[in-house]
């Protein structure tokens, strides 16, 4: 800051006081050039060429490559799995850390005041979400739980046992959601969306594989019974060796306790709802059919 | 004769365009957005004619969807934070050379691996005196490891390479410095 920049530095001095350079003065570093391989010239290079005494390494007619001169070569032994078979219908979660939750709540990206949400976290860059890669939302991990201590209302896709009790541990809420591709693509960039000026749509209920898993509430699901997600947080607590805090009496329980309806995208914002950014405005509208349709 | 038929061609082919074009065209949502698109000169009257209620009161929830353009400031923390970020200190230590944050607030200090077996460390943003850094980086690895590293200084650039992977250790030792 208040270091004078002098470009070039004591290099520069030192050359101005040396004589003129010119391709007579200059040298590369011992080792940085070394010379290429001739073959074919001189007593060591010249006579075979580096290629051997006859047969097929002389000739240049060795076979293709993994062939193991008839035995079964190695590719061809292991049998076929398909390990990779499906692999395009298979949803996929992007990993997220609570080591770098901590971070980005630390530096100020995320706001642990307001619901923690994928939108949130995308706009933080904390994650990169690709709905056109099969990805389905984000996941969280249990890497940094021993280090974790922020109070937040989060909602993500997934999420392991351990990152619900450290996140549960220091006071917080965690839910997991669905989002159909069509909605998250609209959830990771709502902006573009807007200015579409389509109505928000509704967003649909997961498919048949993975409604139970939202509806467990072991794993915080969003369409789980809140009863038994009271007695799952008391089960944890007591499986991890914690007291669970309460979080009736925190000053922010209303921030905690908010959480989004089955059928909606973003907080604050109903499905059928058009937003209209350049006038500032949203467009509601009184169709009966539509309203009824939207609020199903 | 075929400068006719050539016409009545090119006609016909841009018909057949216009026709595939018209097909083909994204139908628009049926509720008052088209519309709003078709008539700027009276939009209230068309707009209670659909029957759309307009609102600014929940506008507070898309702007907080909007993502920020800026890298937001961190806030103020006393000492290394859970997620082991330090903060710069308030003032510069008071040594030669400076080493500025990244504009992600981070410590510039880099590991390299090319060659798939040849590990360097670079550290960013010097300012100052560039070659008692290297002296310092110098006498703090040789007490870690016991062996005279490498180095290069770049004066144009004003940065430093080690040989050896040391981002971890460098950038403890940098914010232990208060930079």
């Amino acid at each position: 800051m208040s270091f004078p920049k002098k470009p070039g530095g004591k290099a520069l001095d030192v050359l101005q006081n040396l004589p003129r350079i010119t391709l007579a003065n200059l040298r590369p570093e011992p080792g940085a050039r070394k010379t290429e391989k001739r073959r074919g010239r001189g007593q060591h290079g010249g006579n075979r060429s580096g290629r051997g005494h006859k047969g097929e390494r002389q000739r240049g007619n060795r076979p293709r490559l993994g062939f193991e001169g008839g035995q079964t070569p190695f590719y061809l032994s292991i049998p076929k799995y398909g390990y990779n078979e499906g692999h395009s219908r298979r949803p996929q979660y992007q990993p997220l850390s609570l080591k770098r939750l901590q971070y980005l709540i630390d530096l100020g990206r995320v706001d642990p005041t307001q619901p923690i949400d994928l939108t949130q976290l995308v706009n933080a860059r904390g994650v990169t979400i690709q709905p056109l890669k099969r990805d389905y939302g984000v996941q969280l991990v249990d890497e940094g739980a021993d280090i974790f201590a922020a109070k937040i209302n989060i909602e993500v896709q997934r999420a392991s046992e351990g990152v619900v009790a450290a996140i549960e541990r220091n006071g917080g809420v965690i839910t997991t959601g669905f989002y159909d591709p069509i909605s998250l693509g609209i959830l990771i960039k709502p902006v573009p969306f807007f200015l579409r000026g389509q109505p928000i749509p509704k967003r649909m209920l997961p498919g048949e594989d993975m409604v139970p898993y939202y509806t467990d509430a072991e794993n915080r699901g969003y369409l789980a019974d809140p009863e038994k997600i009271q007695q799952a947080r008391l089960a944890l607590a007591k499986k991890y060796g914690y007291i669970l805090p309460d979080i009736s009496k925190d000053e922010l329980y209303h921030m905690l306790s908010m959480r989004k309806d089955v059928r909606q995208i973003f907080f604050g914002l109903a499905p059928g709802w058009v937003v209209s950014m350049p006038e500032k405005k949203i467009l509601k509208t009184t169709d009966e059919k539509l309203l009824k349709y939207y609020s199903s | 004769m075929s400068h006719k038929m050539a016409a009545c061609l090119s006609l016909r082919s841009t018909v057949l365009r216009s026709a595939l074009r018209a097909a083909f065209s994204p139908a628009r949502p049926a509720t008052a957005v088209g519309l709003r698109c078709v008539c700027n000169a009276a939009p209230e009257a068309n707009k209670r004619a659909v029957g759309l209620t307009e609102s600014t009161e929940e506008y507070k929830f898309v702007e907080r969807l909007i993502p920020p353009s800026r890298v937001p400031a961190p806030p103020r923390h006393a000492g290394p934070t859970p997620s082991g970020w330090t903060p710069p200190a308030d003032s510069p230590p008071p040594l030669p050379y400076m080493i500025r944050r990244s504009r992600m607030h981070n410590i510039p200090v880099y590991s390299d691996l090319t060659h798939g077996s040849r590990r360097t460390t670079l550290v960013r943003k010097v300012e100052g005196d560039i070659w008692a850094l290297e002296k310092d980086v110098k006498q703090y690895l040789k007490e870690l490891t016991g062996k005279e590293l490498p180095t290069q200084v770049n004066e144009v650039t004003m940065t430093l390479k080690v040989k050896g992977h040391f981002d971890a250790e460098l950038k403890e030792w940098l914010a232990g410095k208060g930079f």
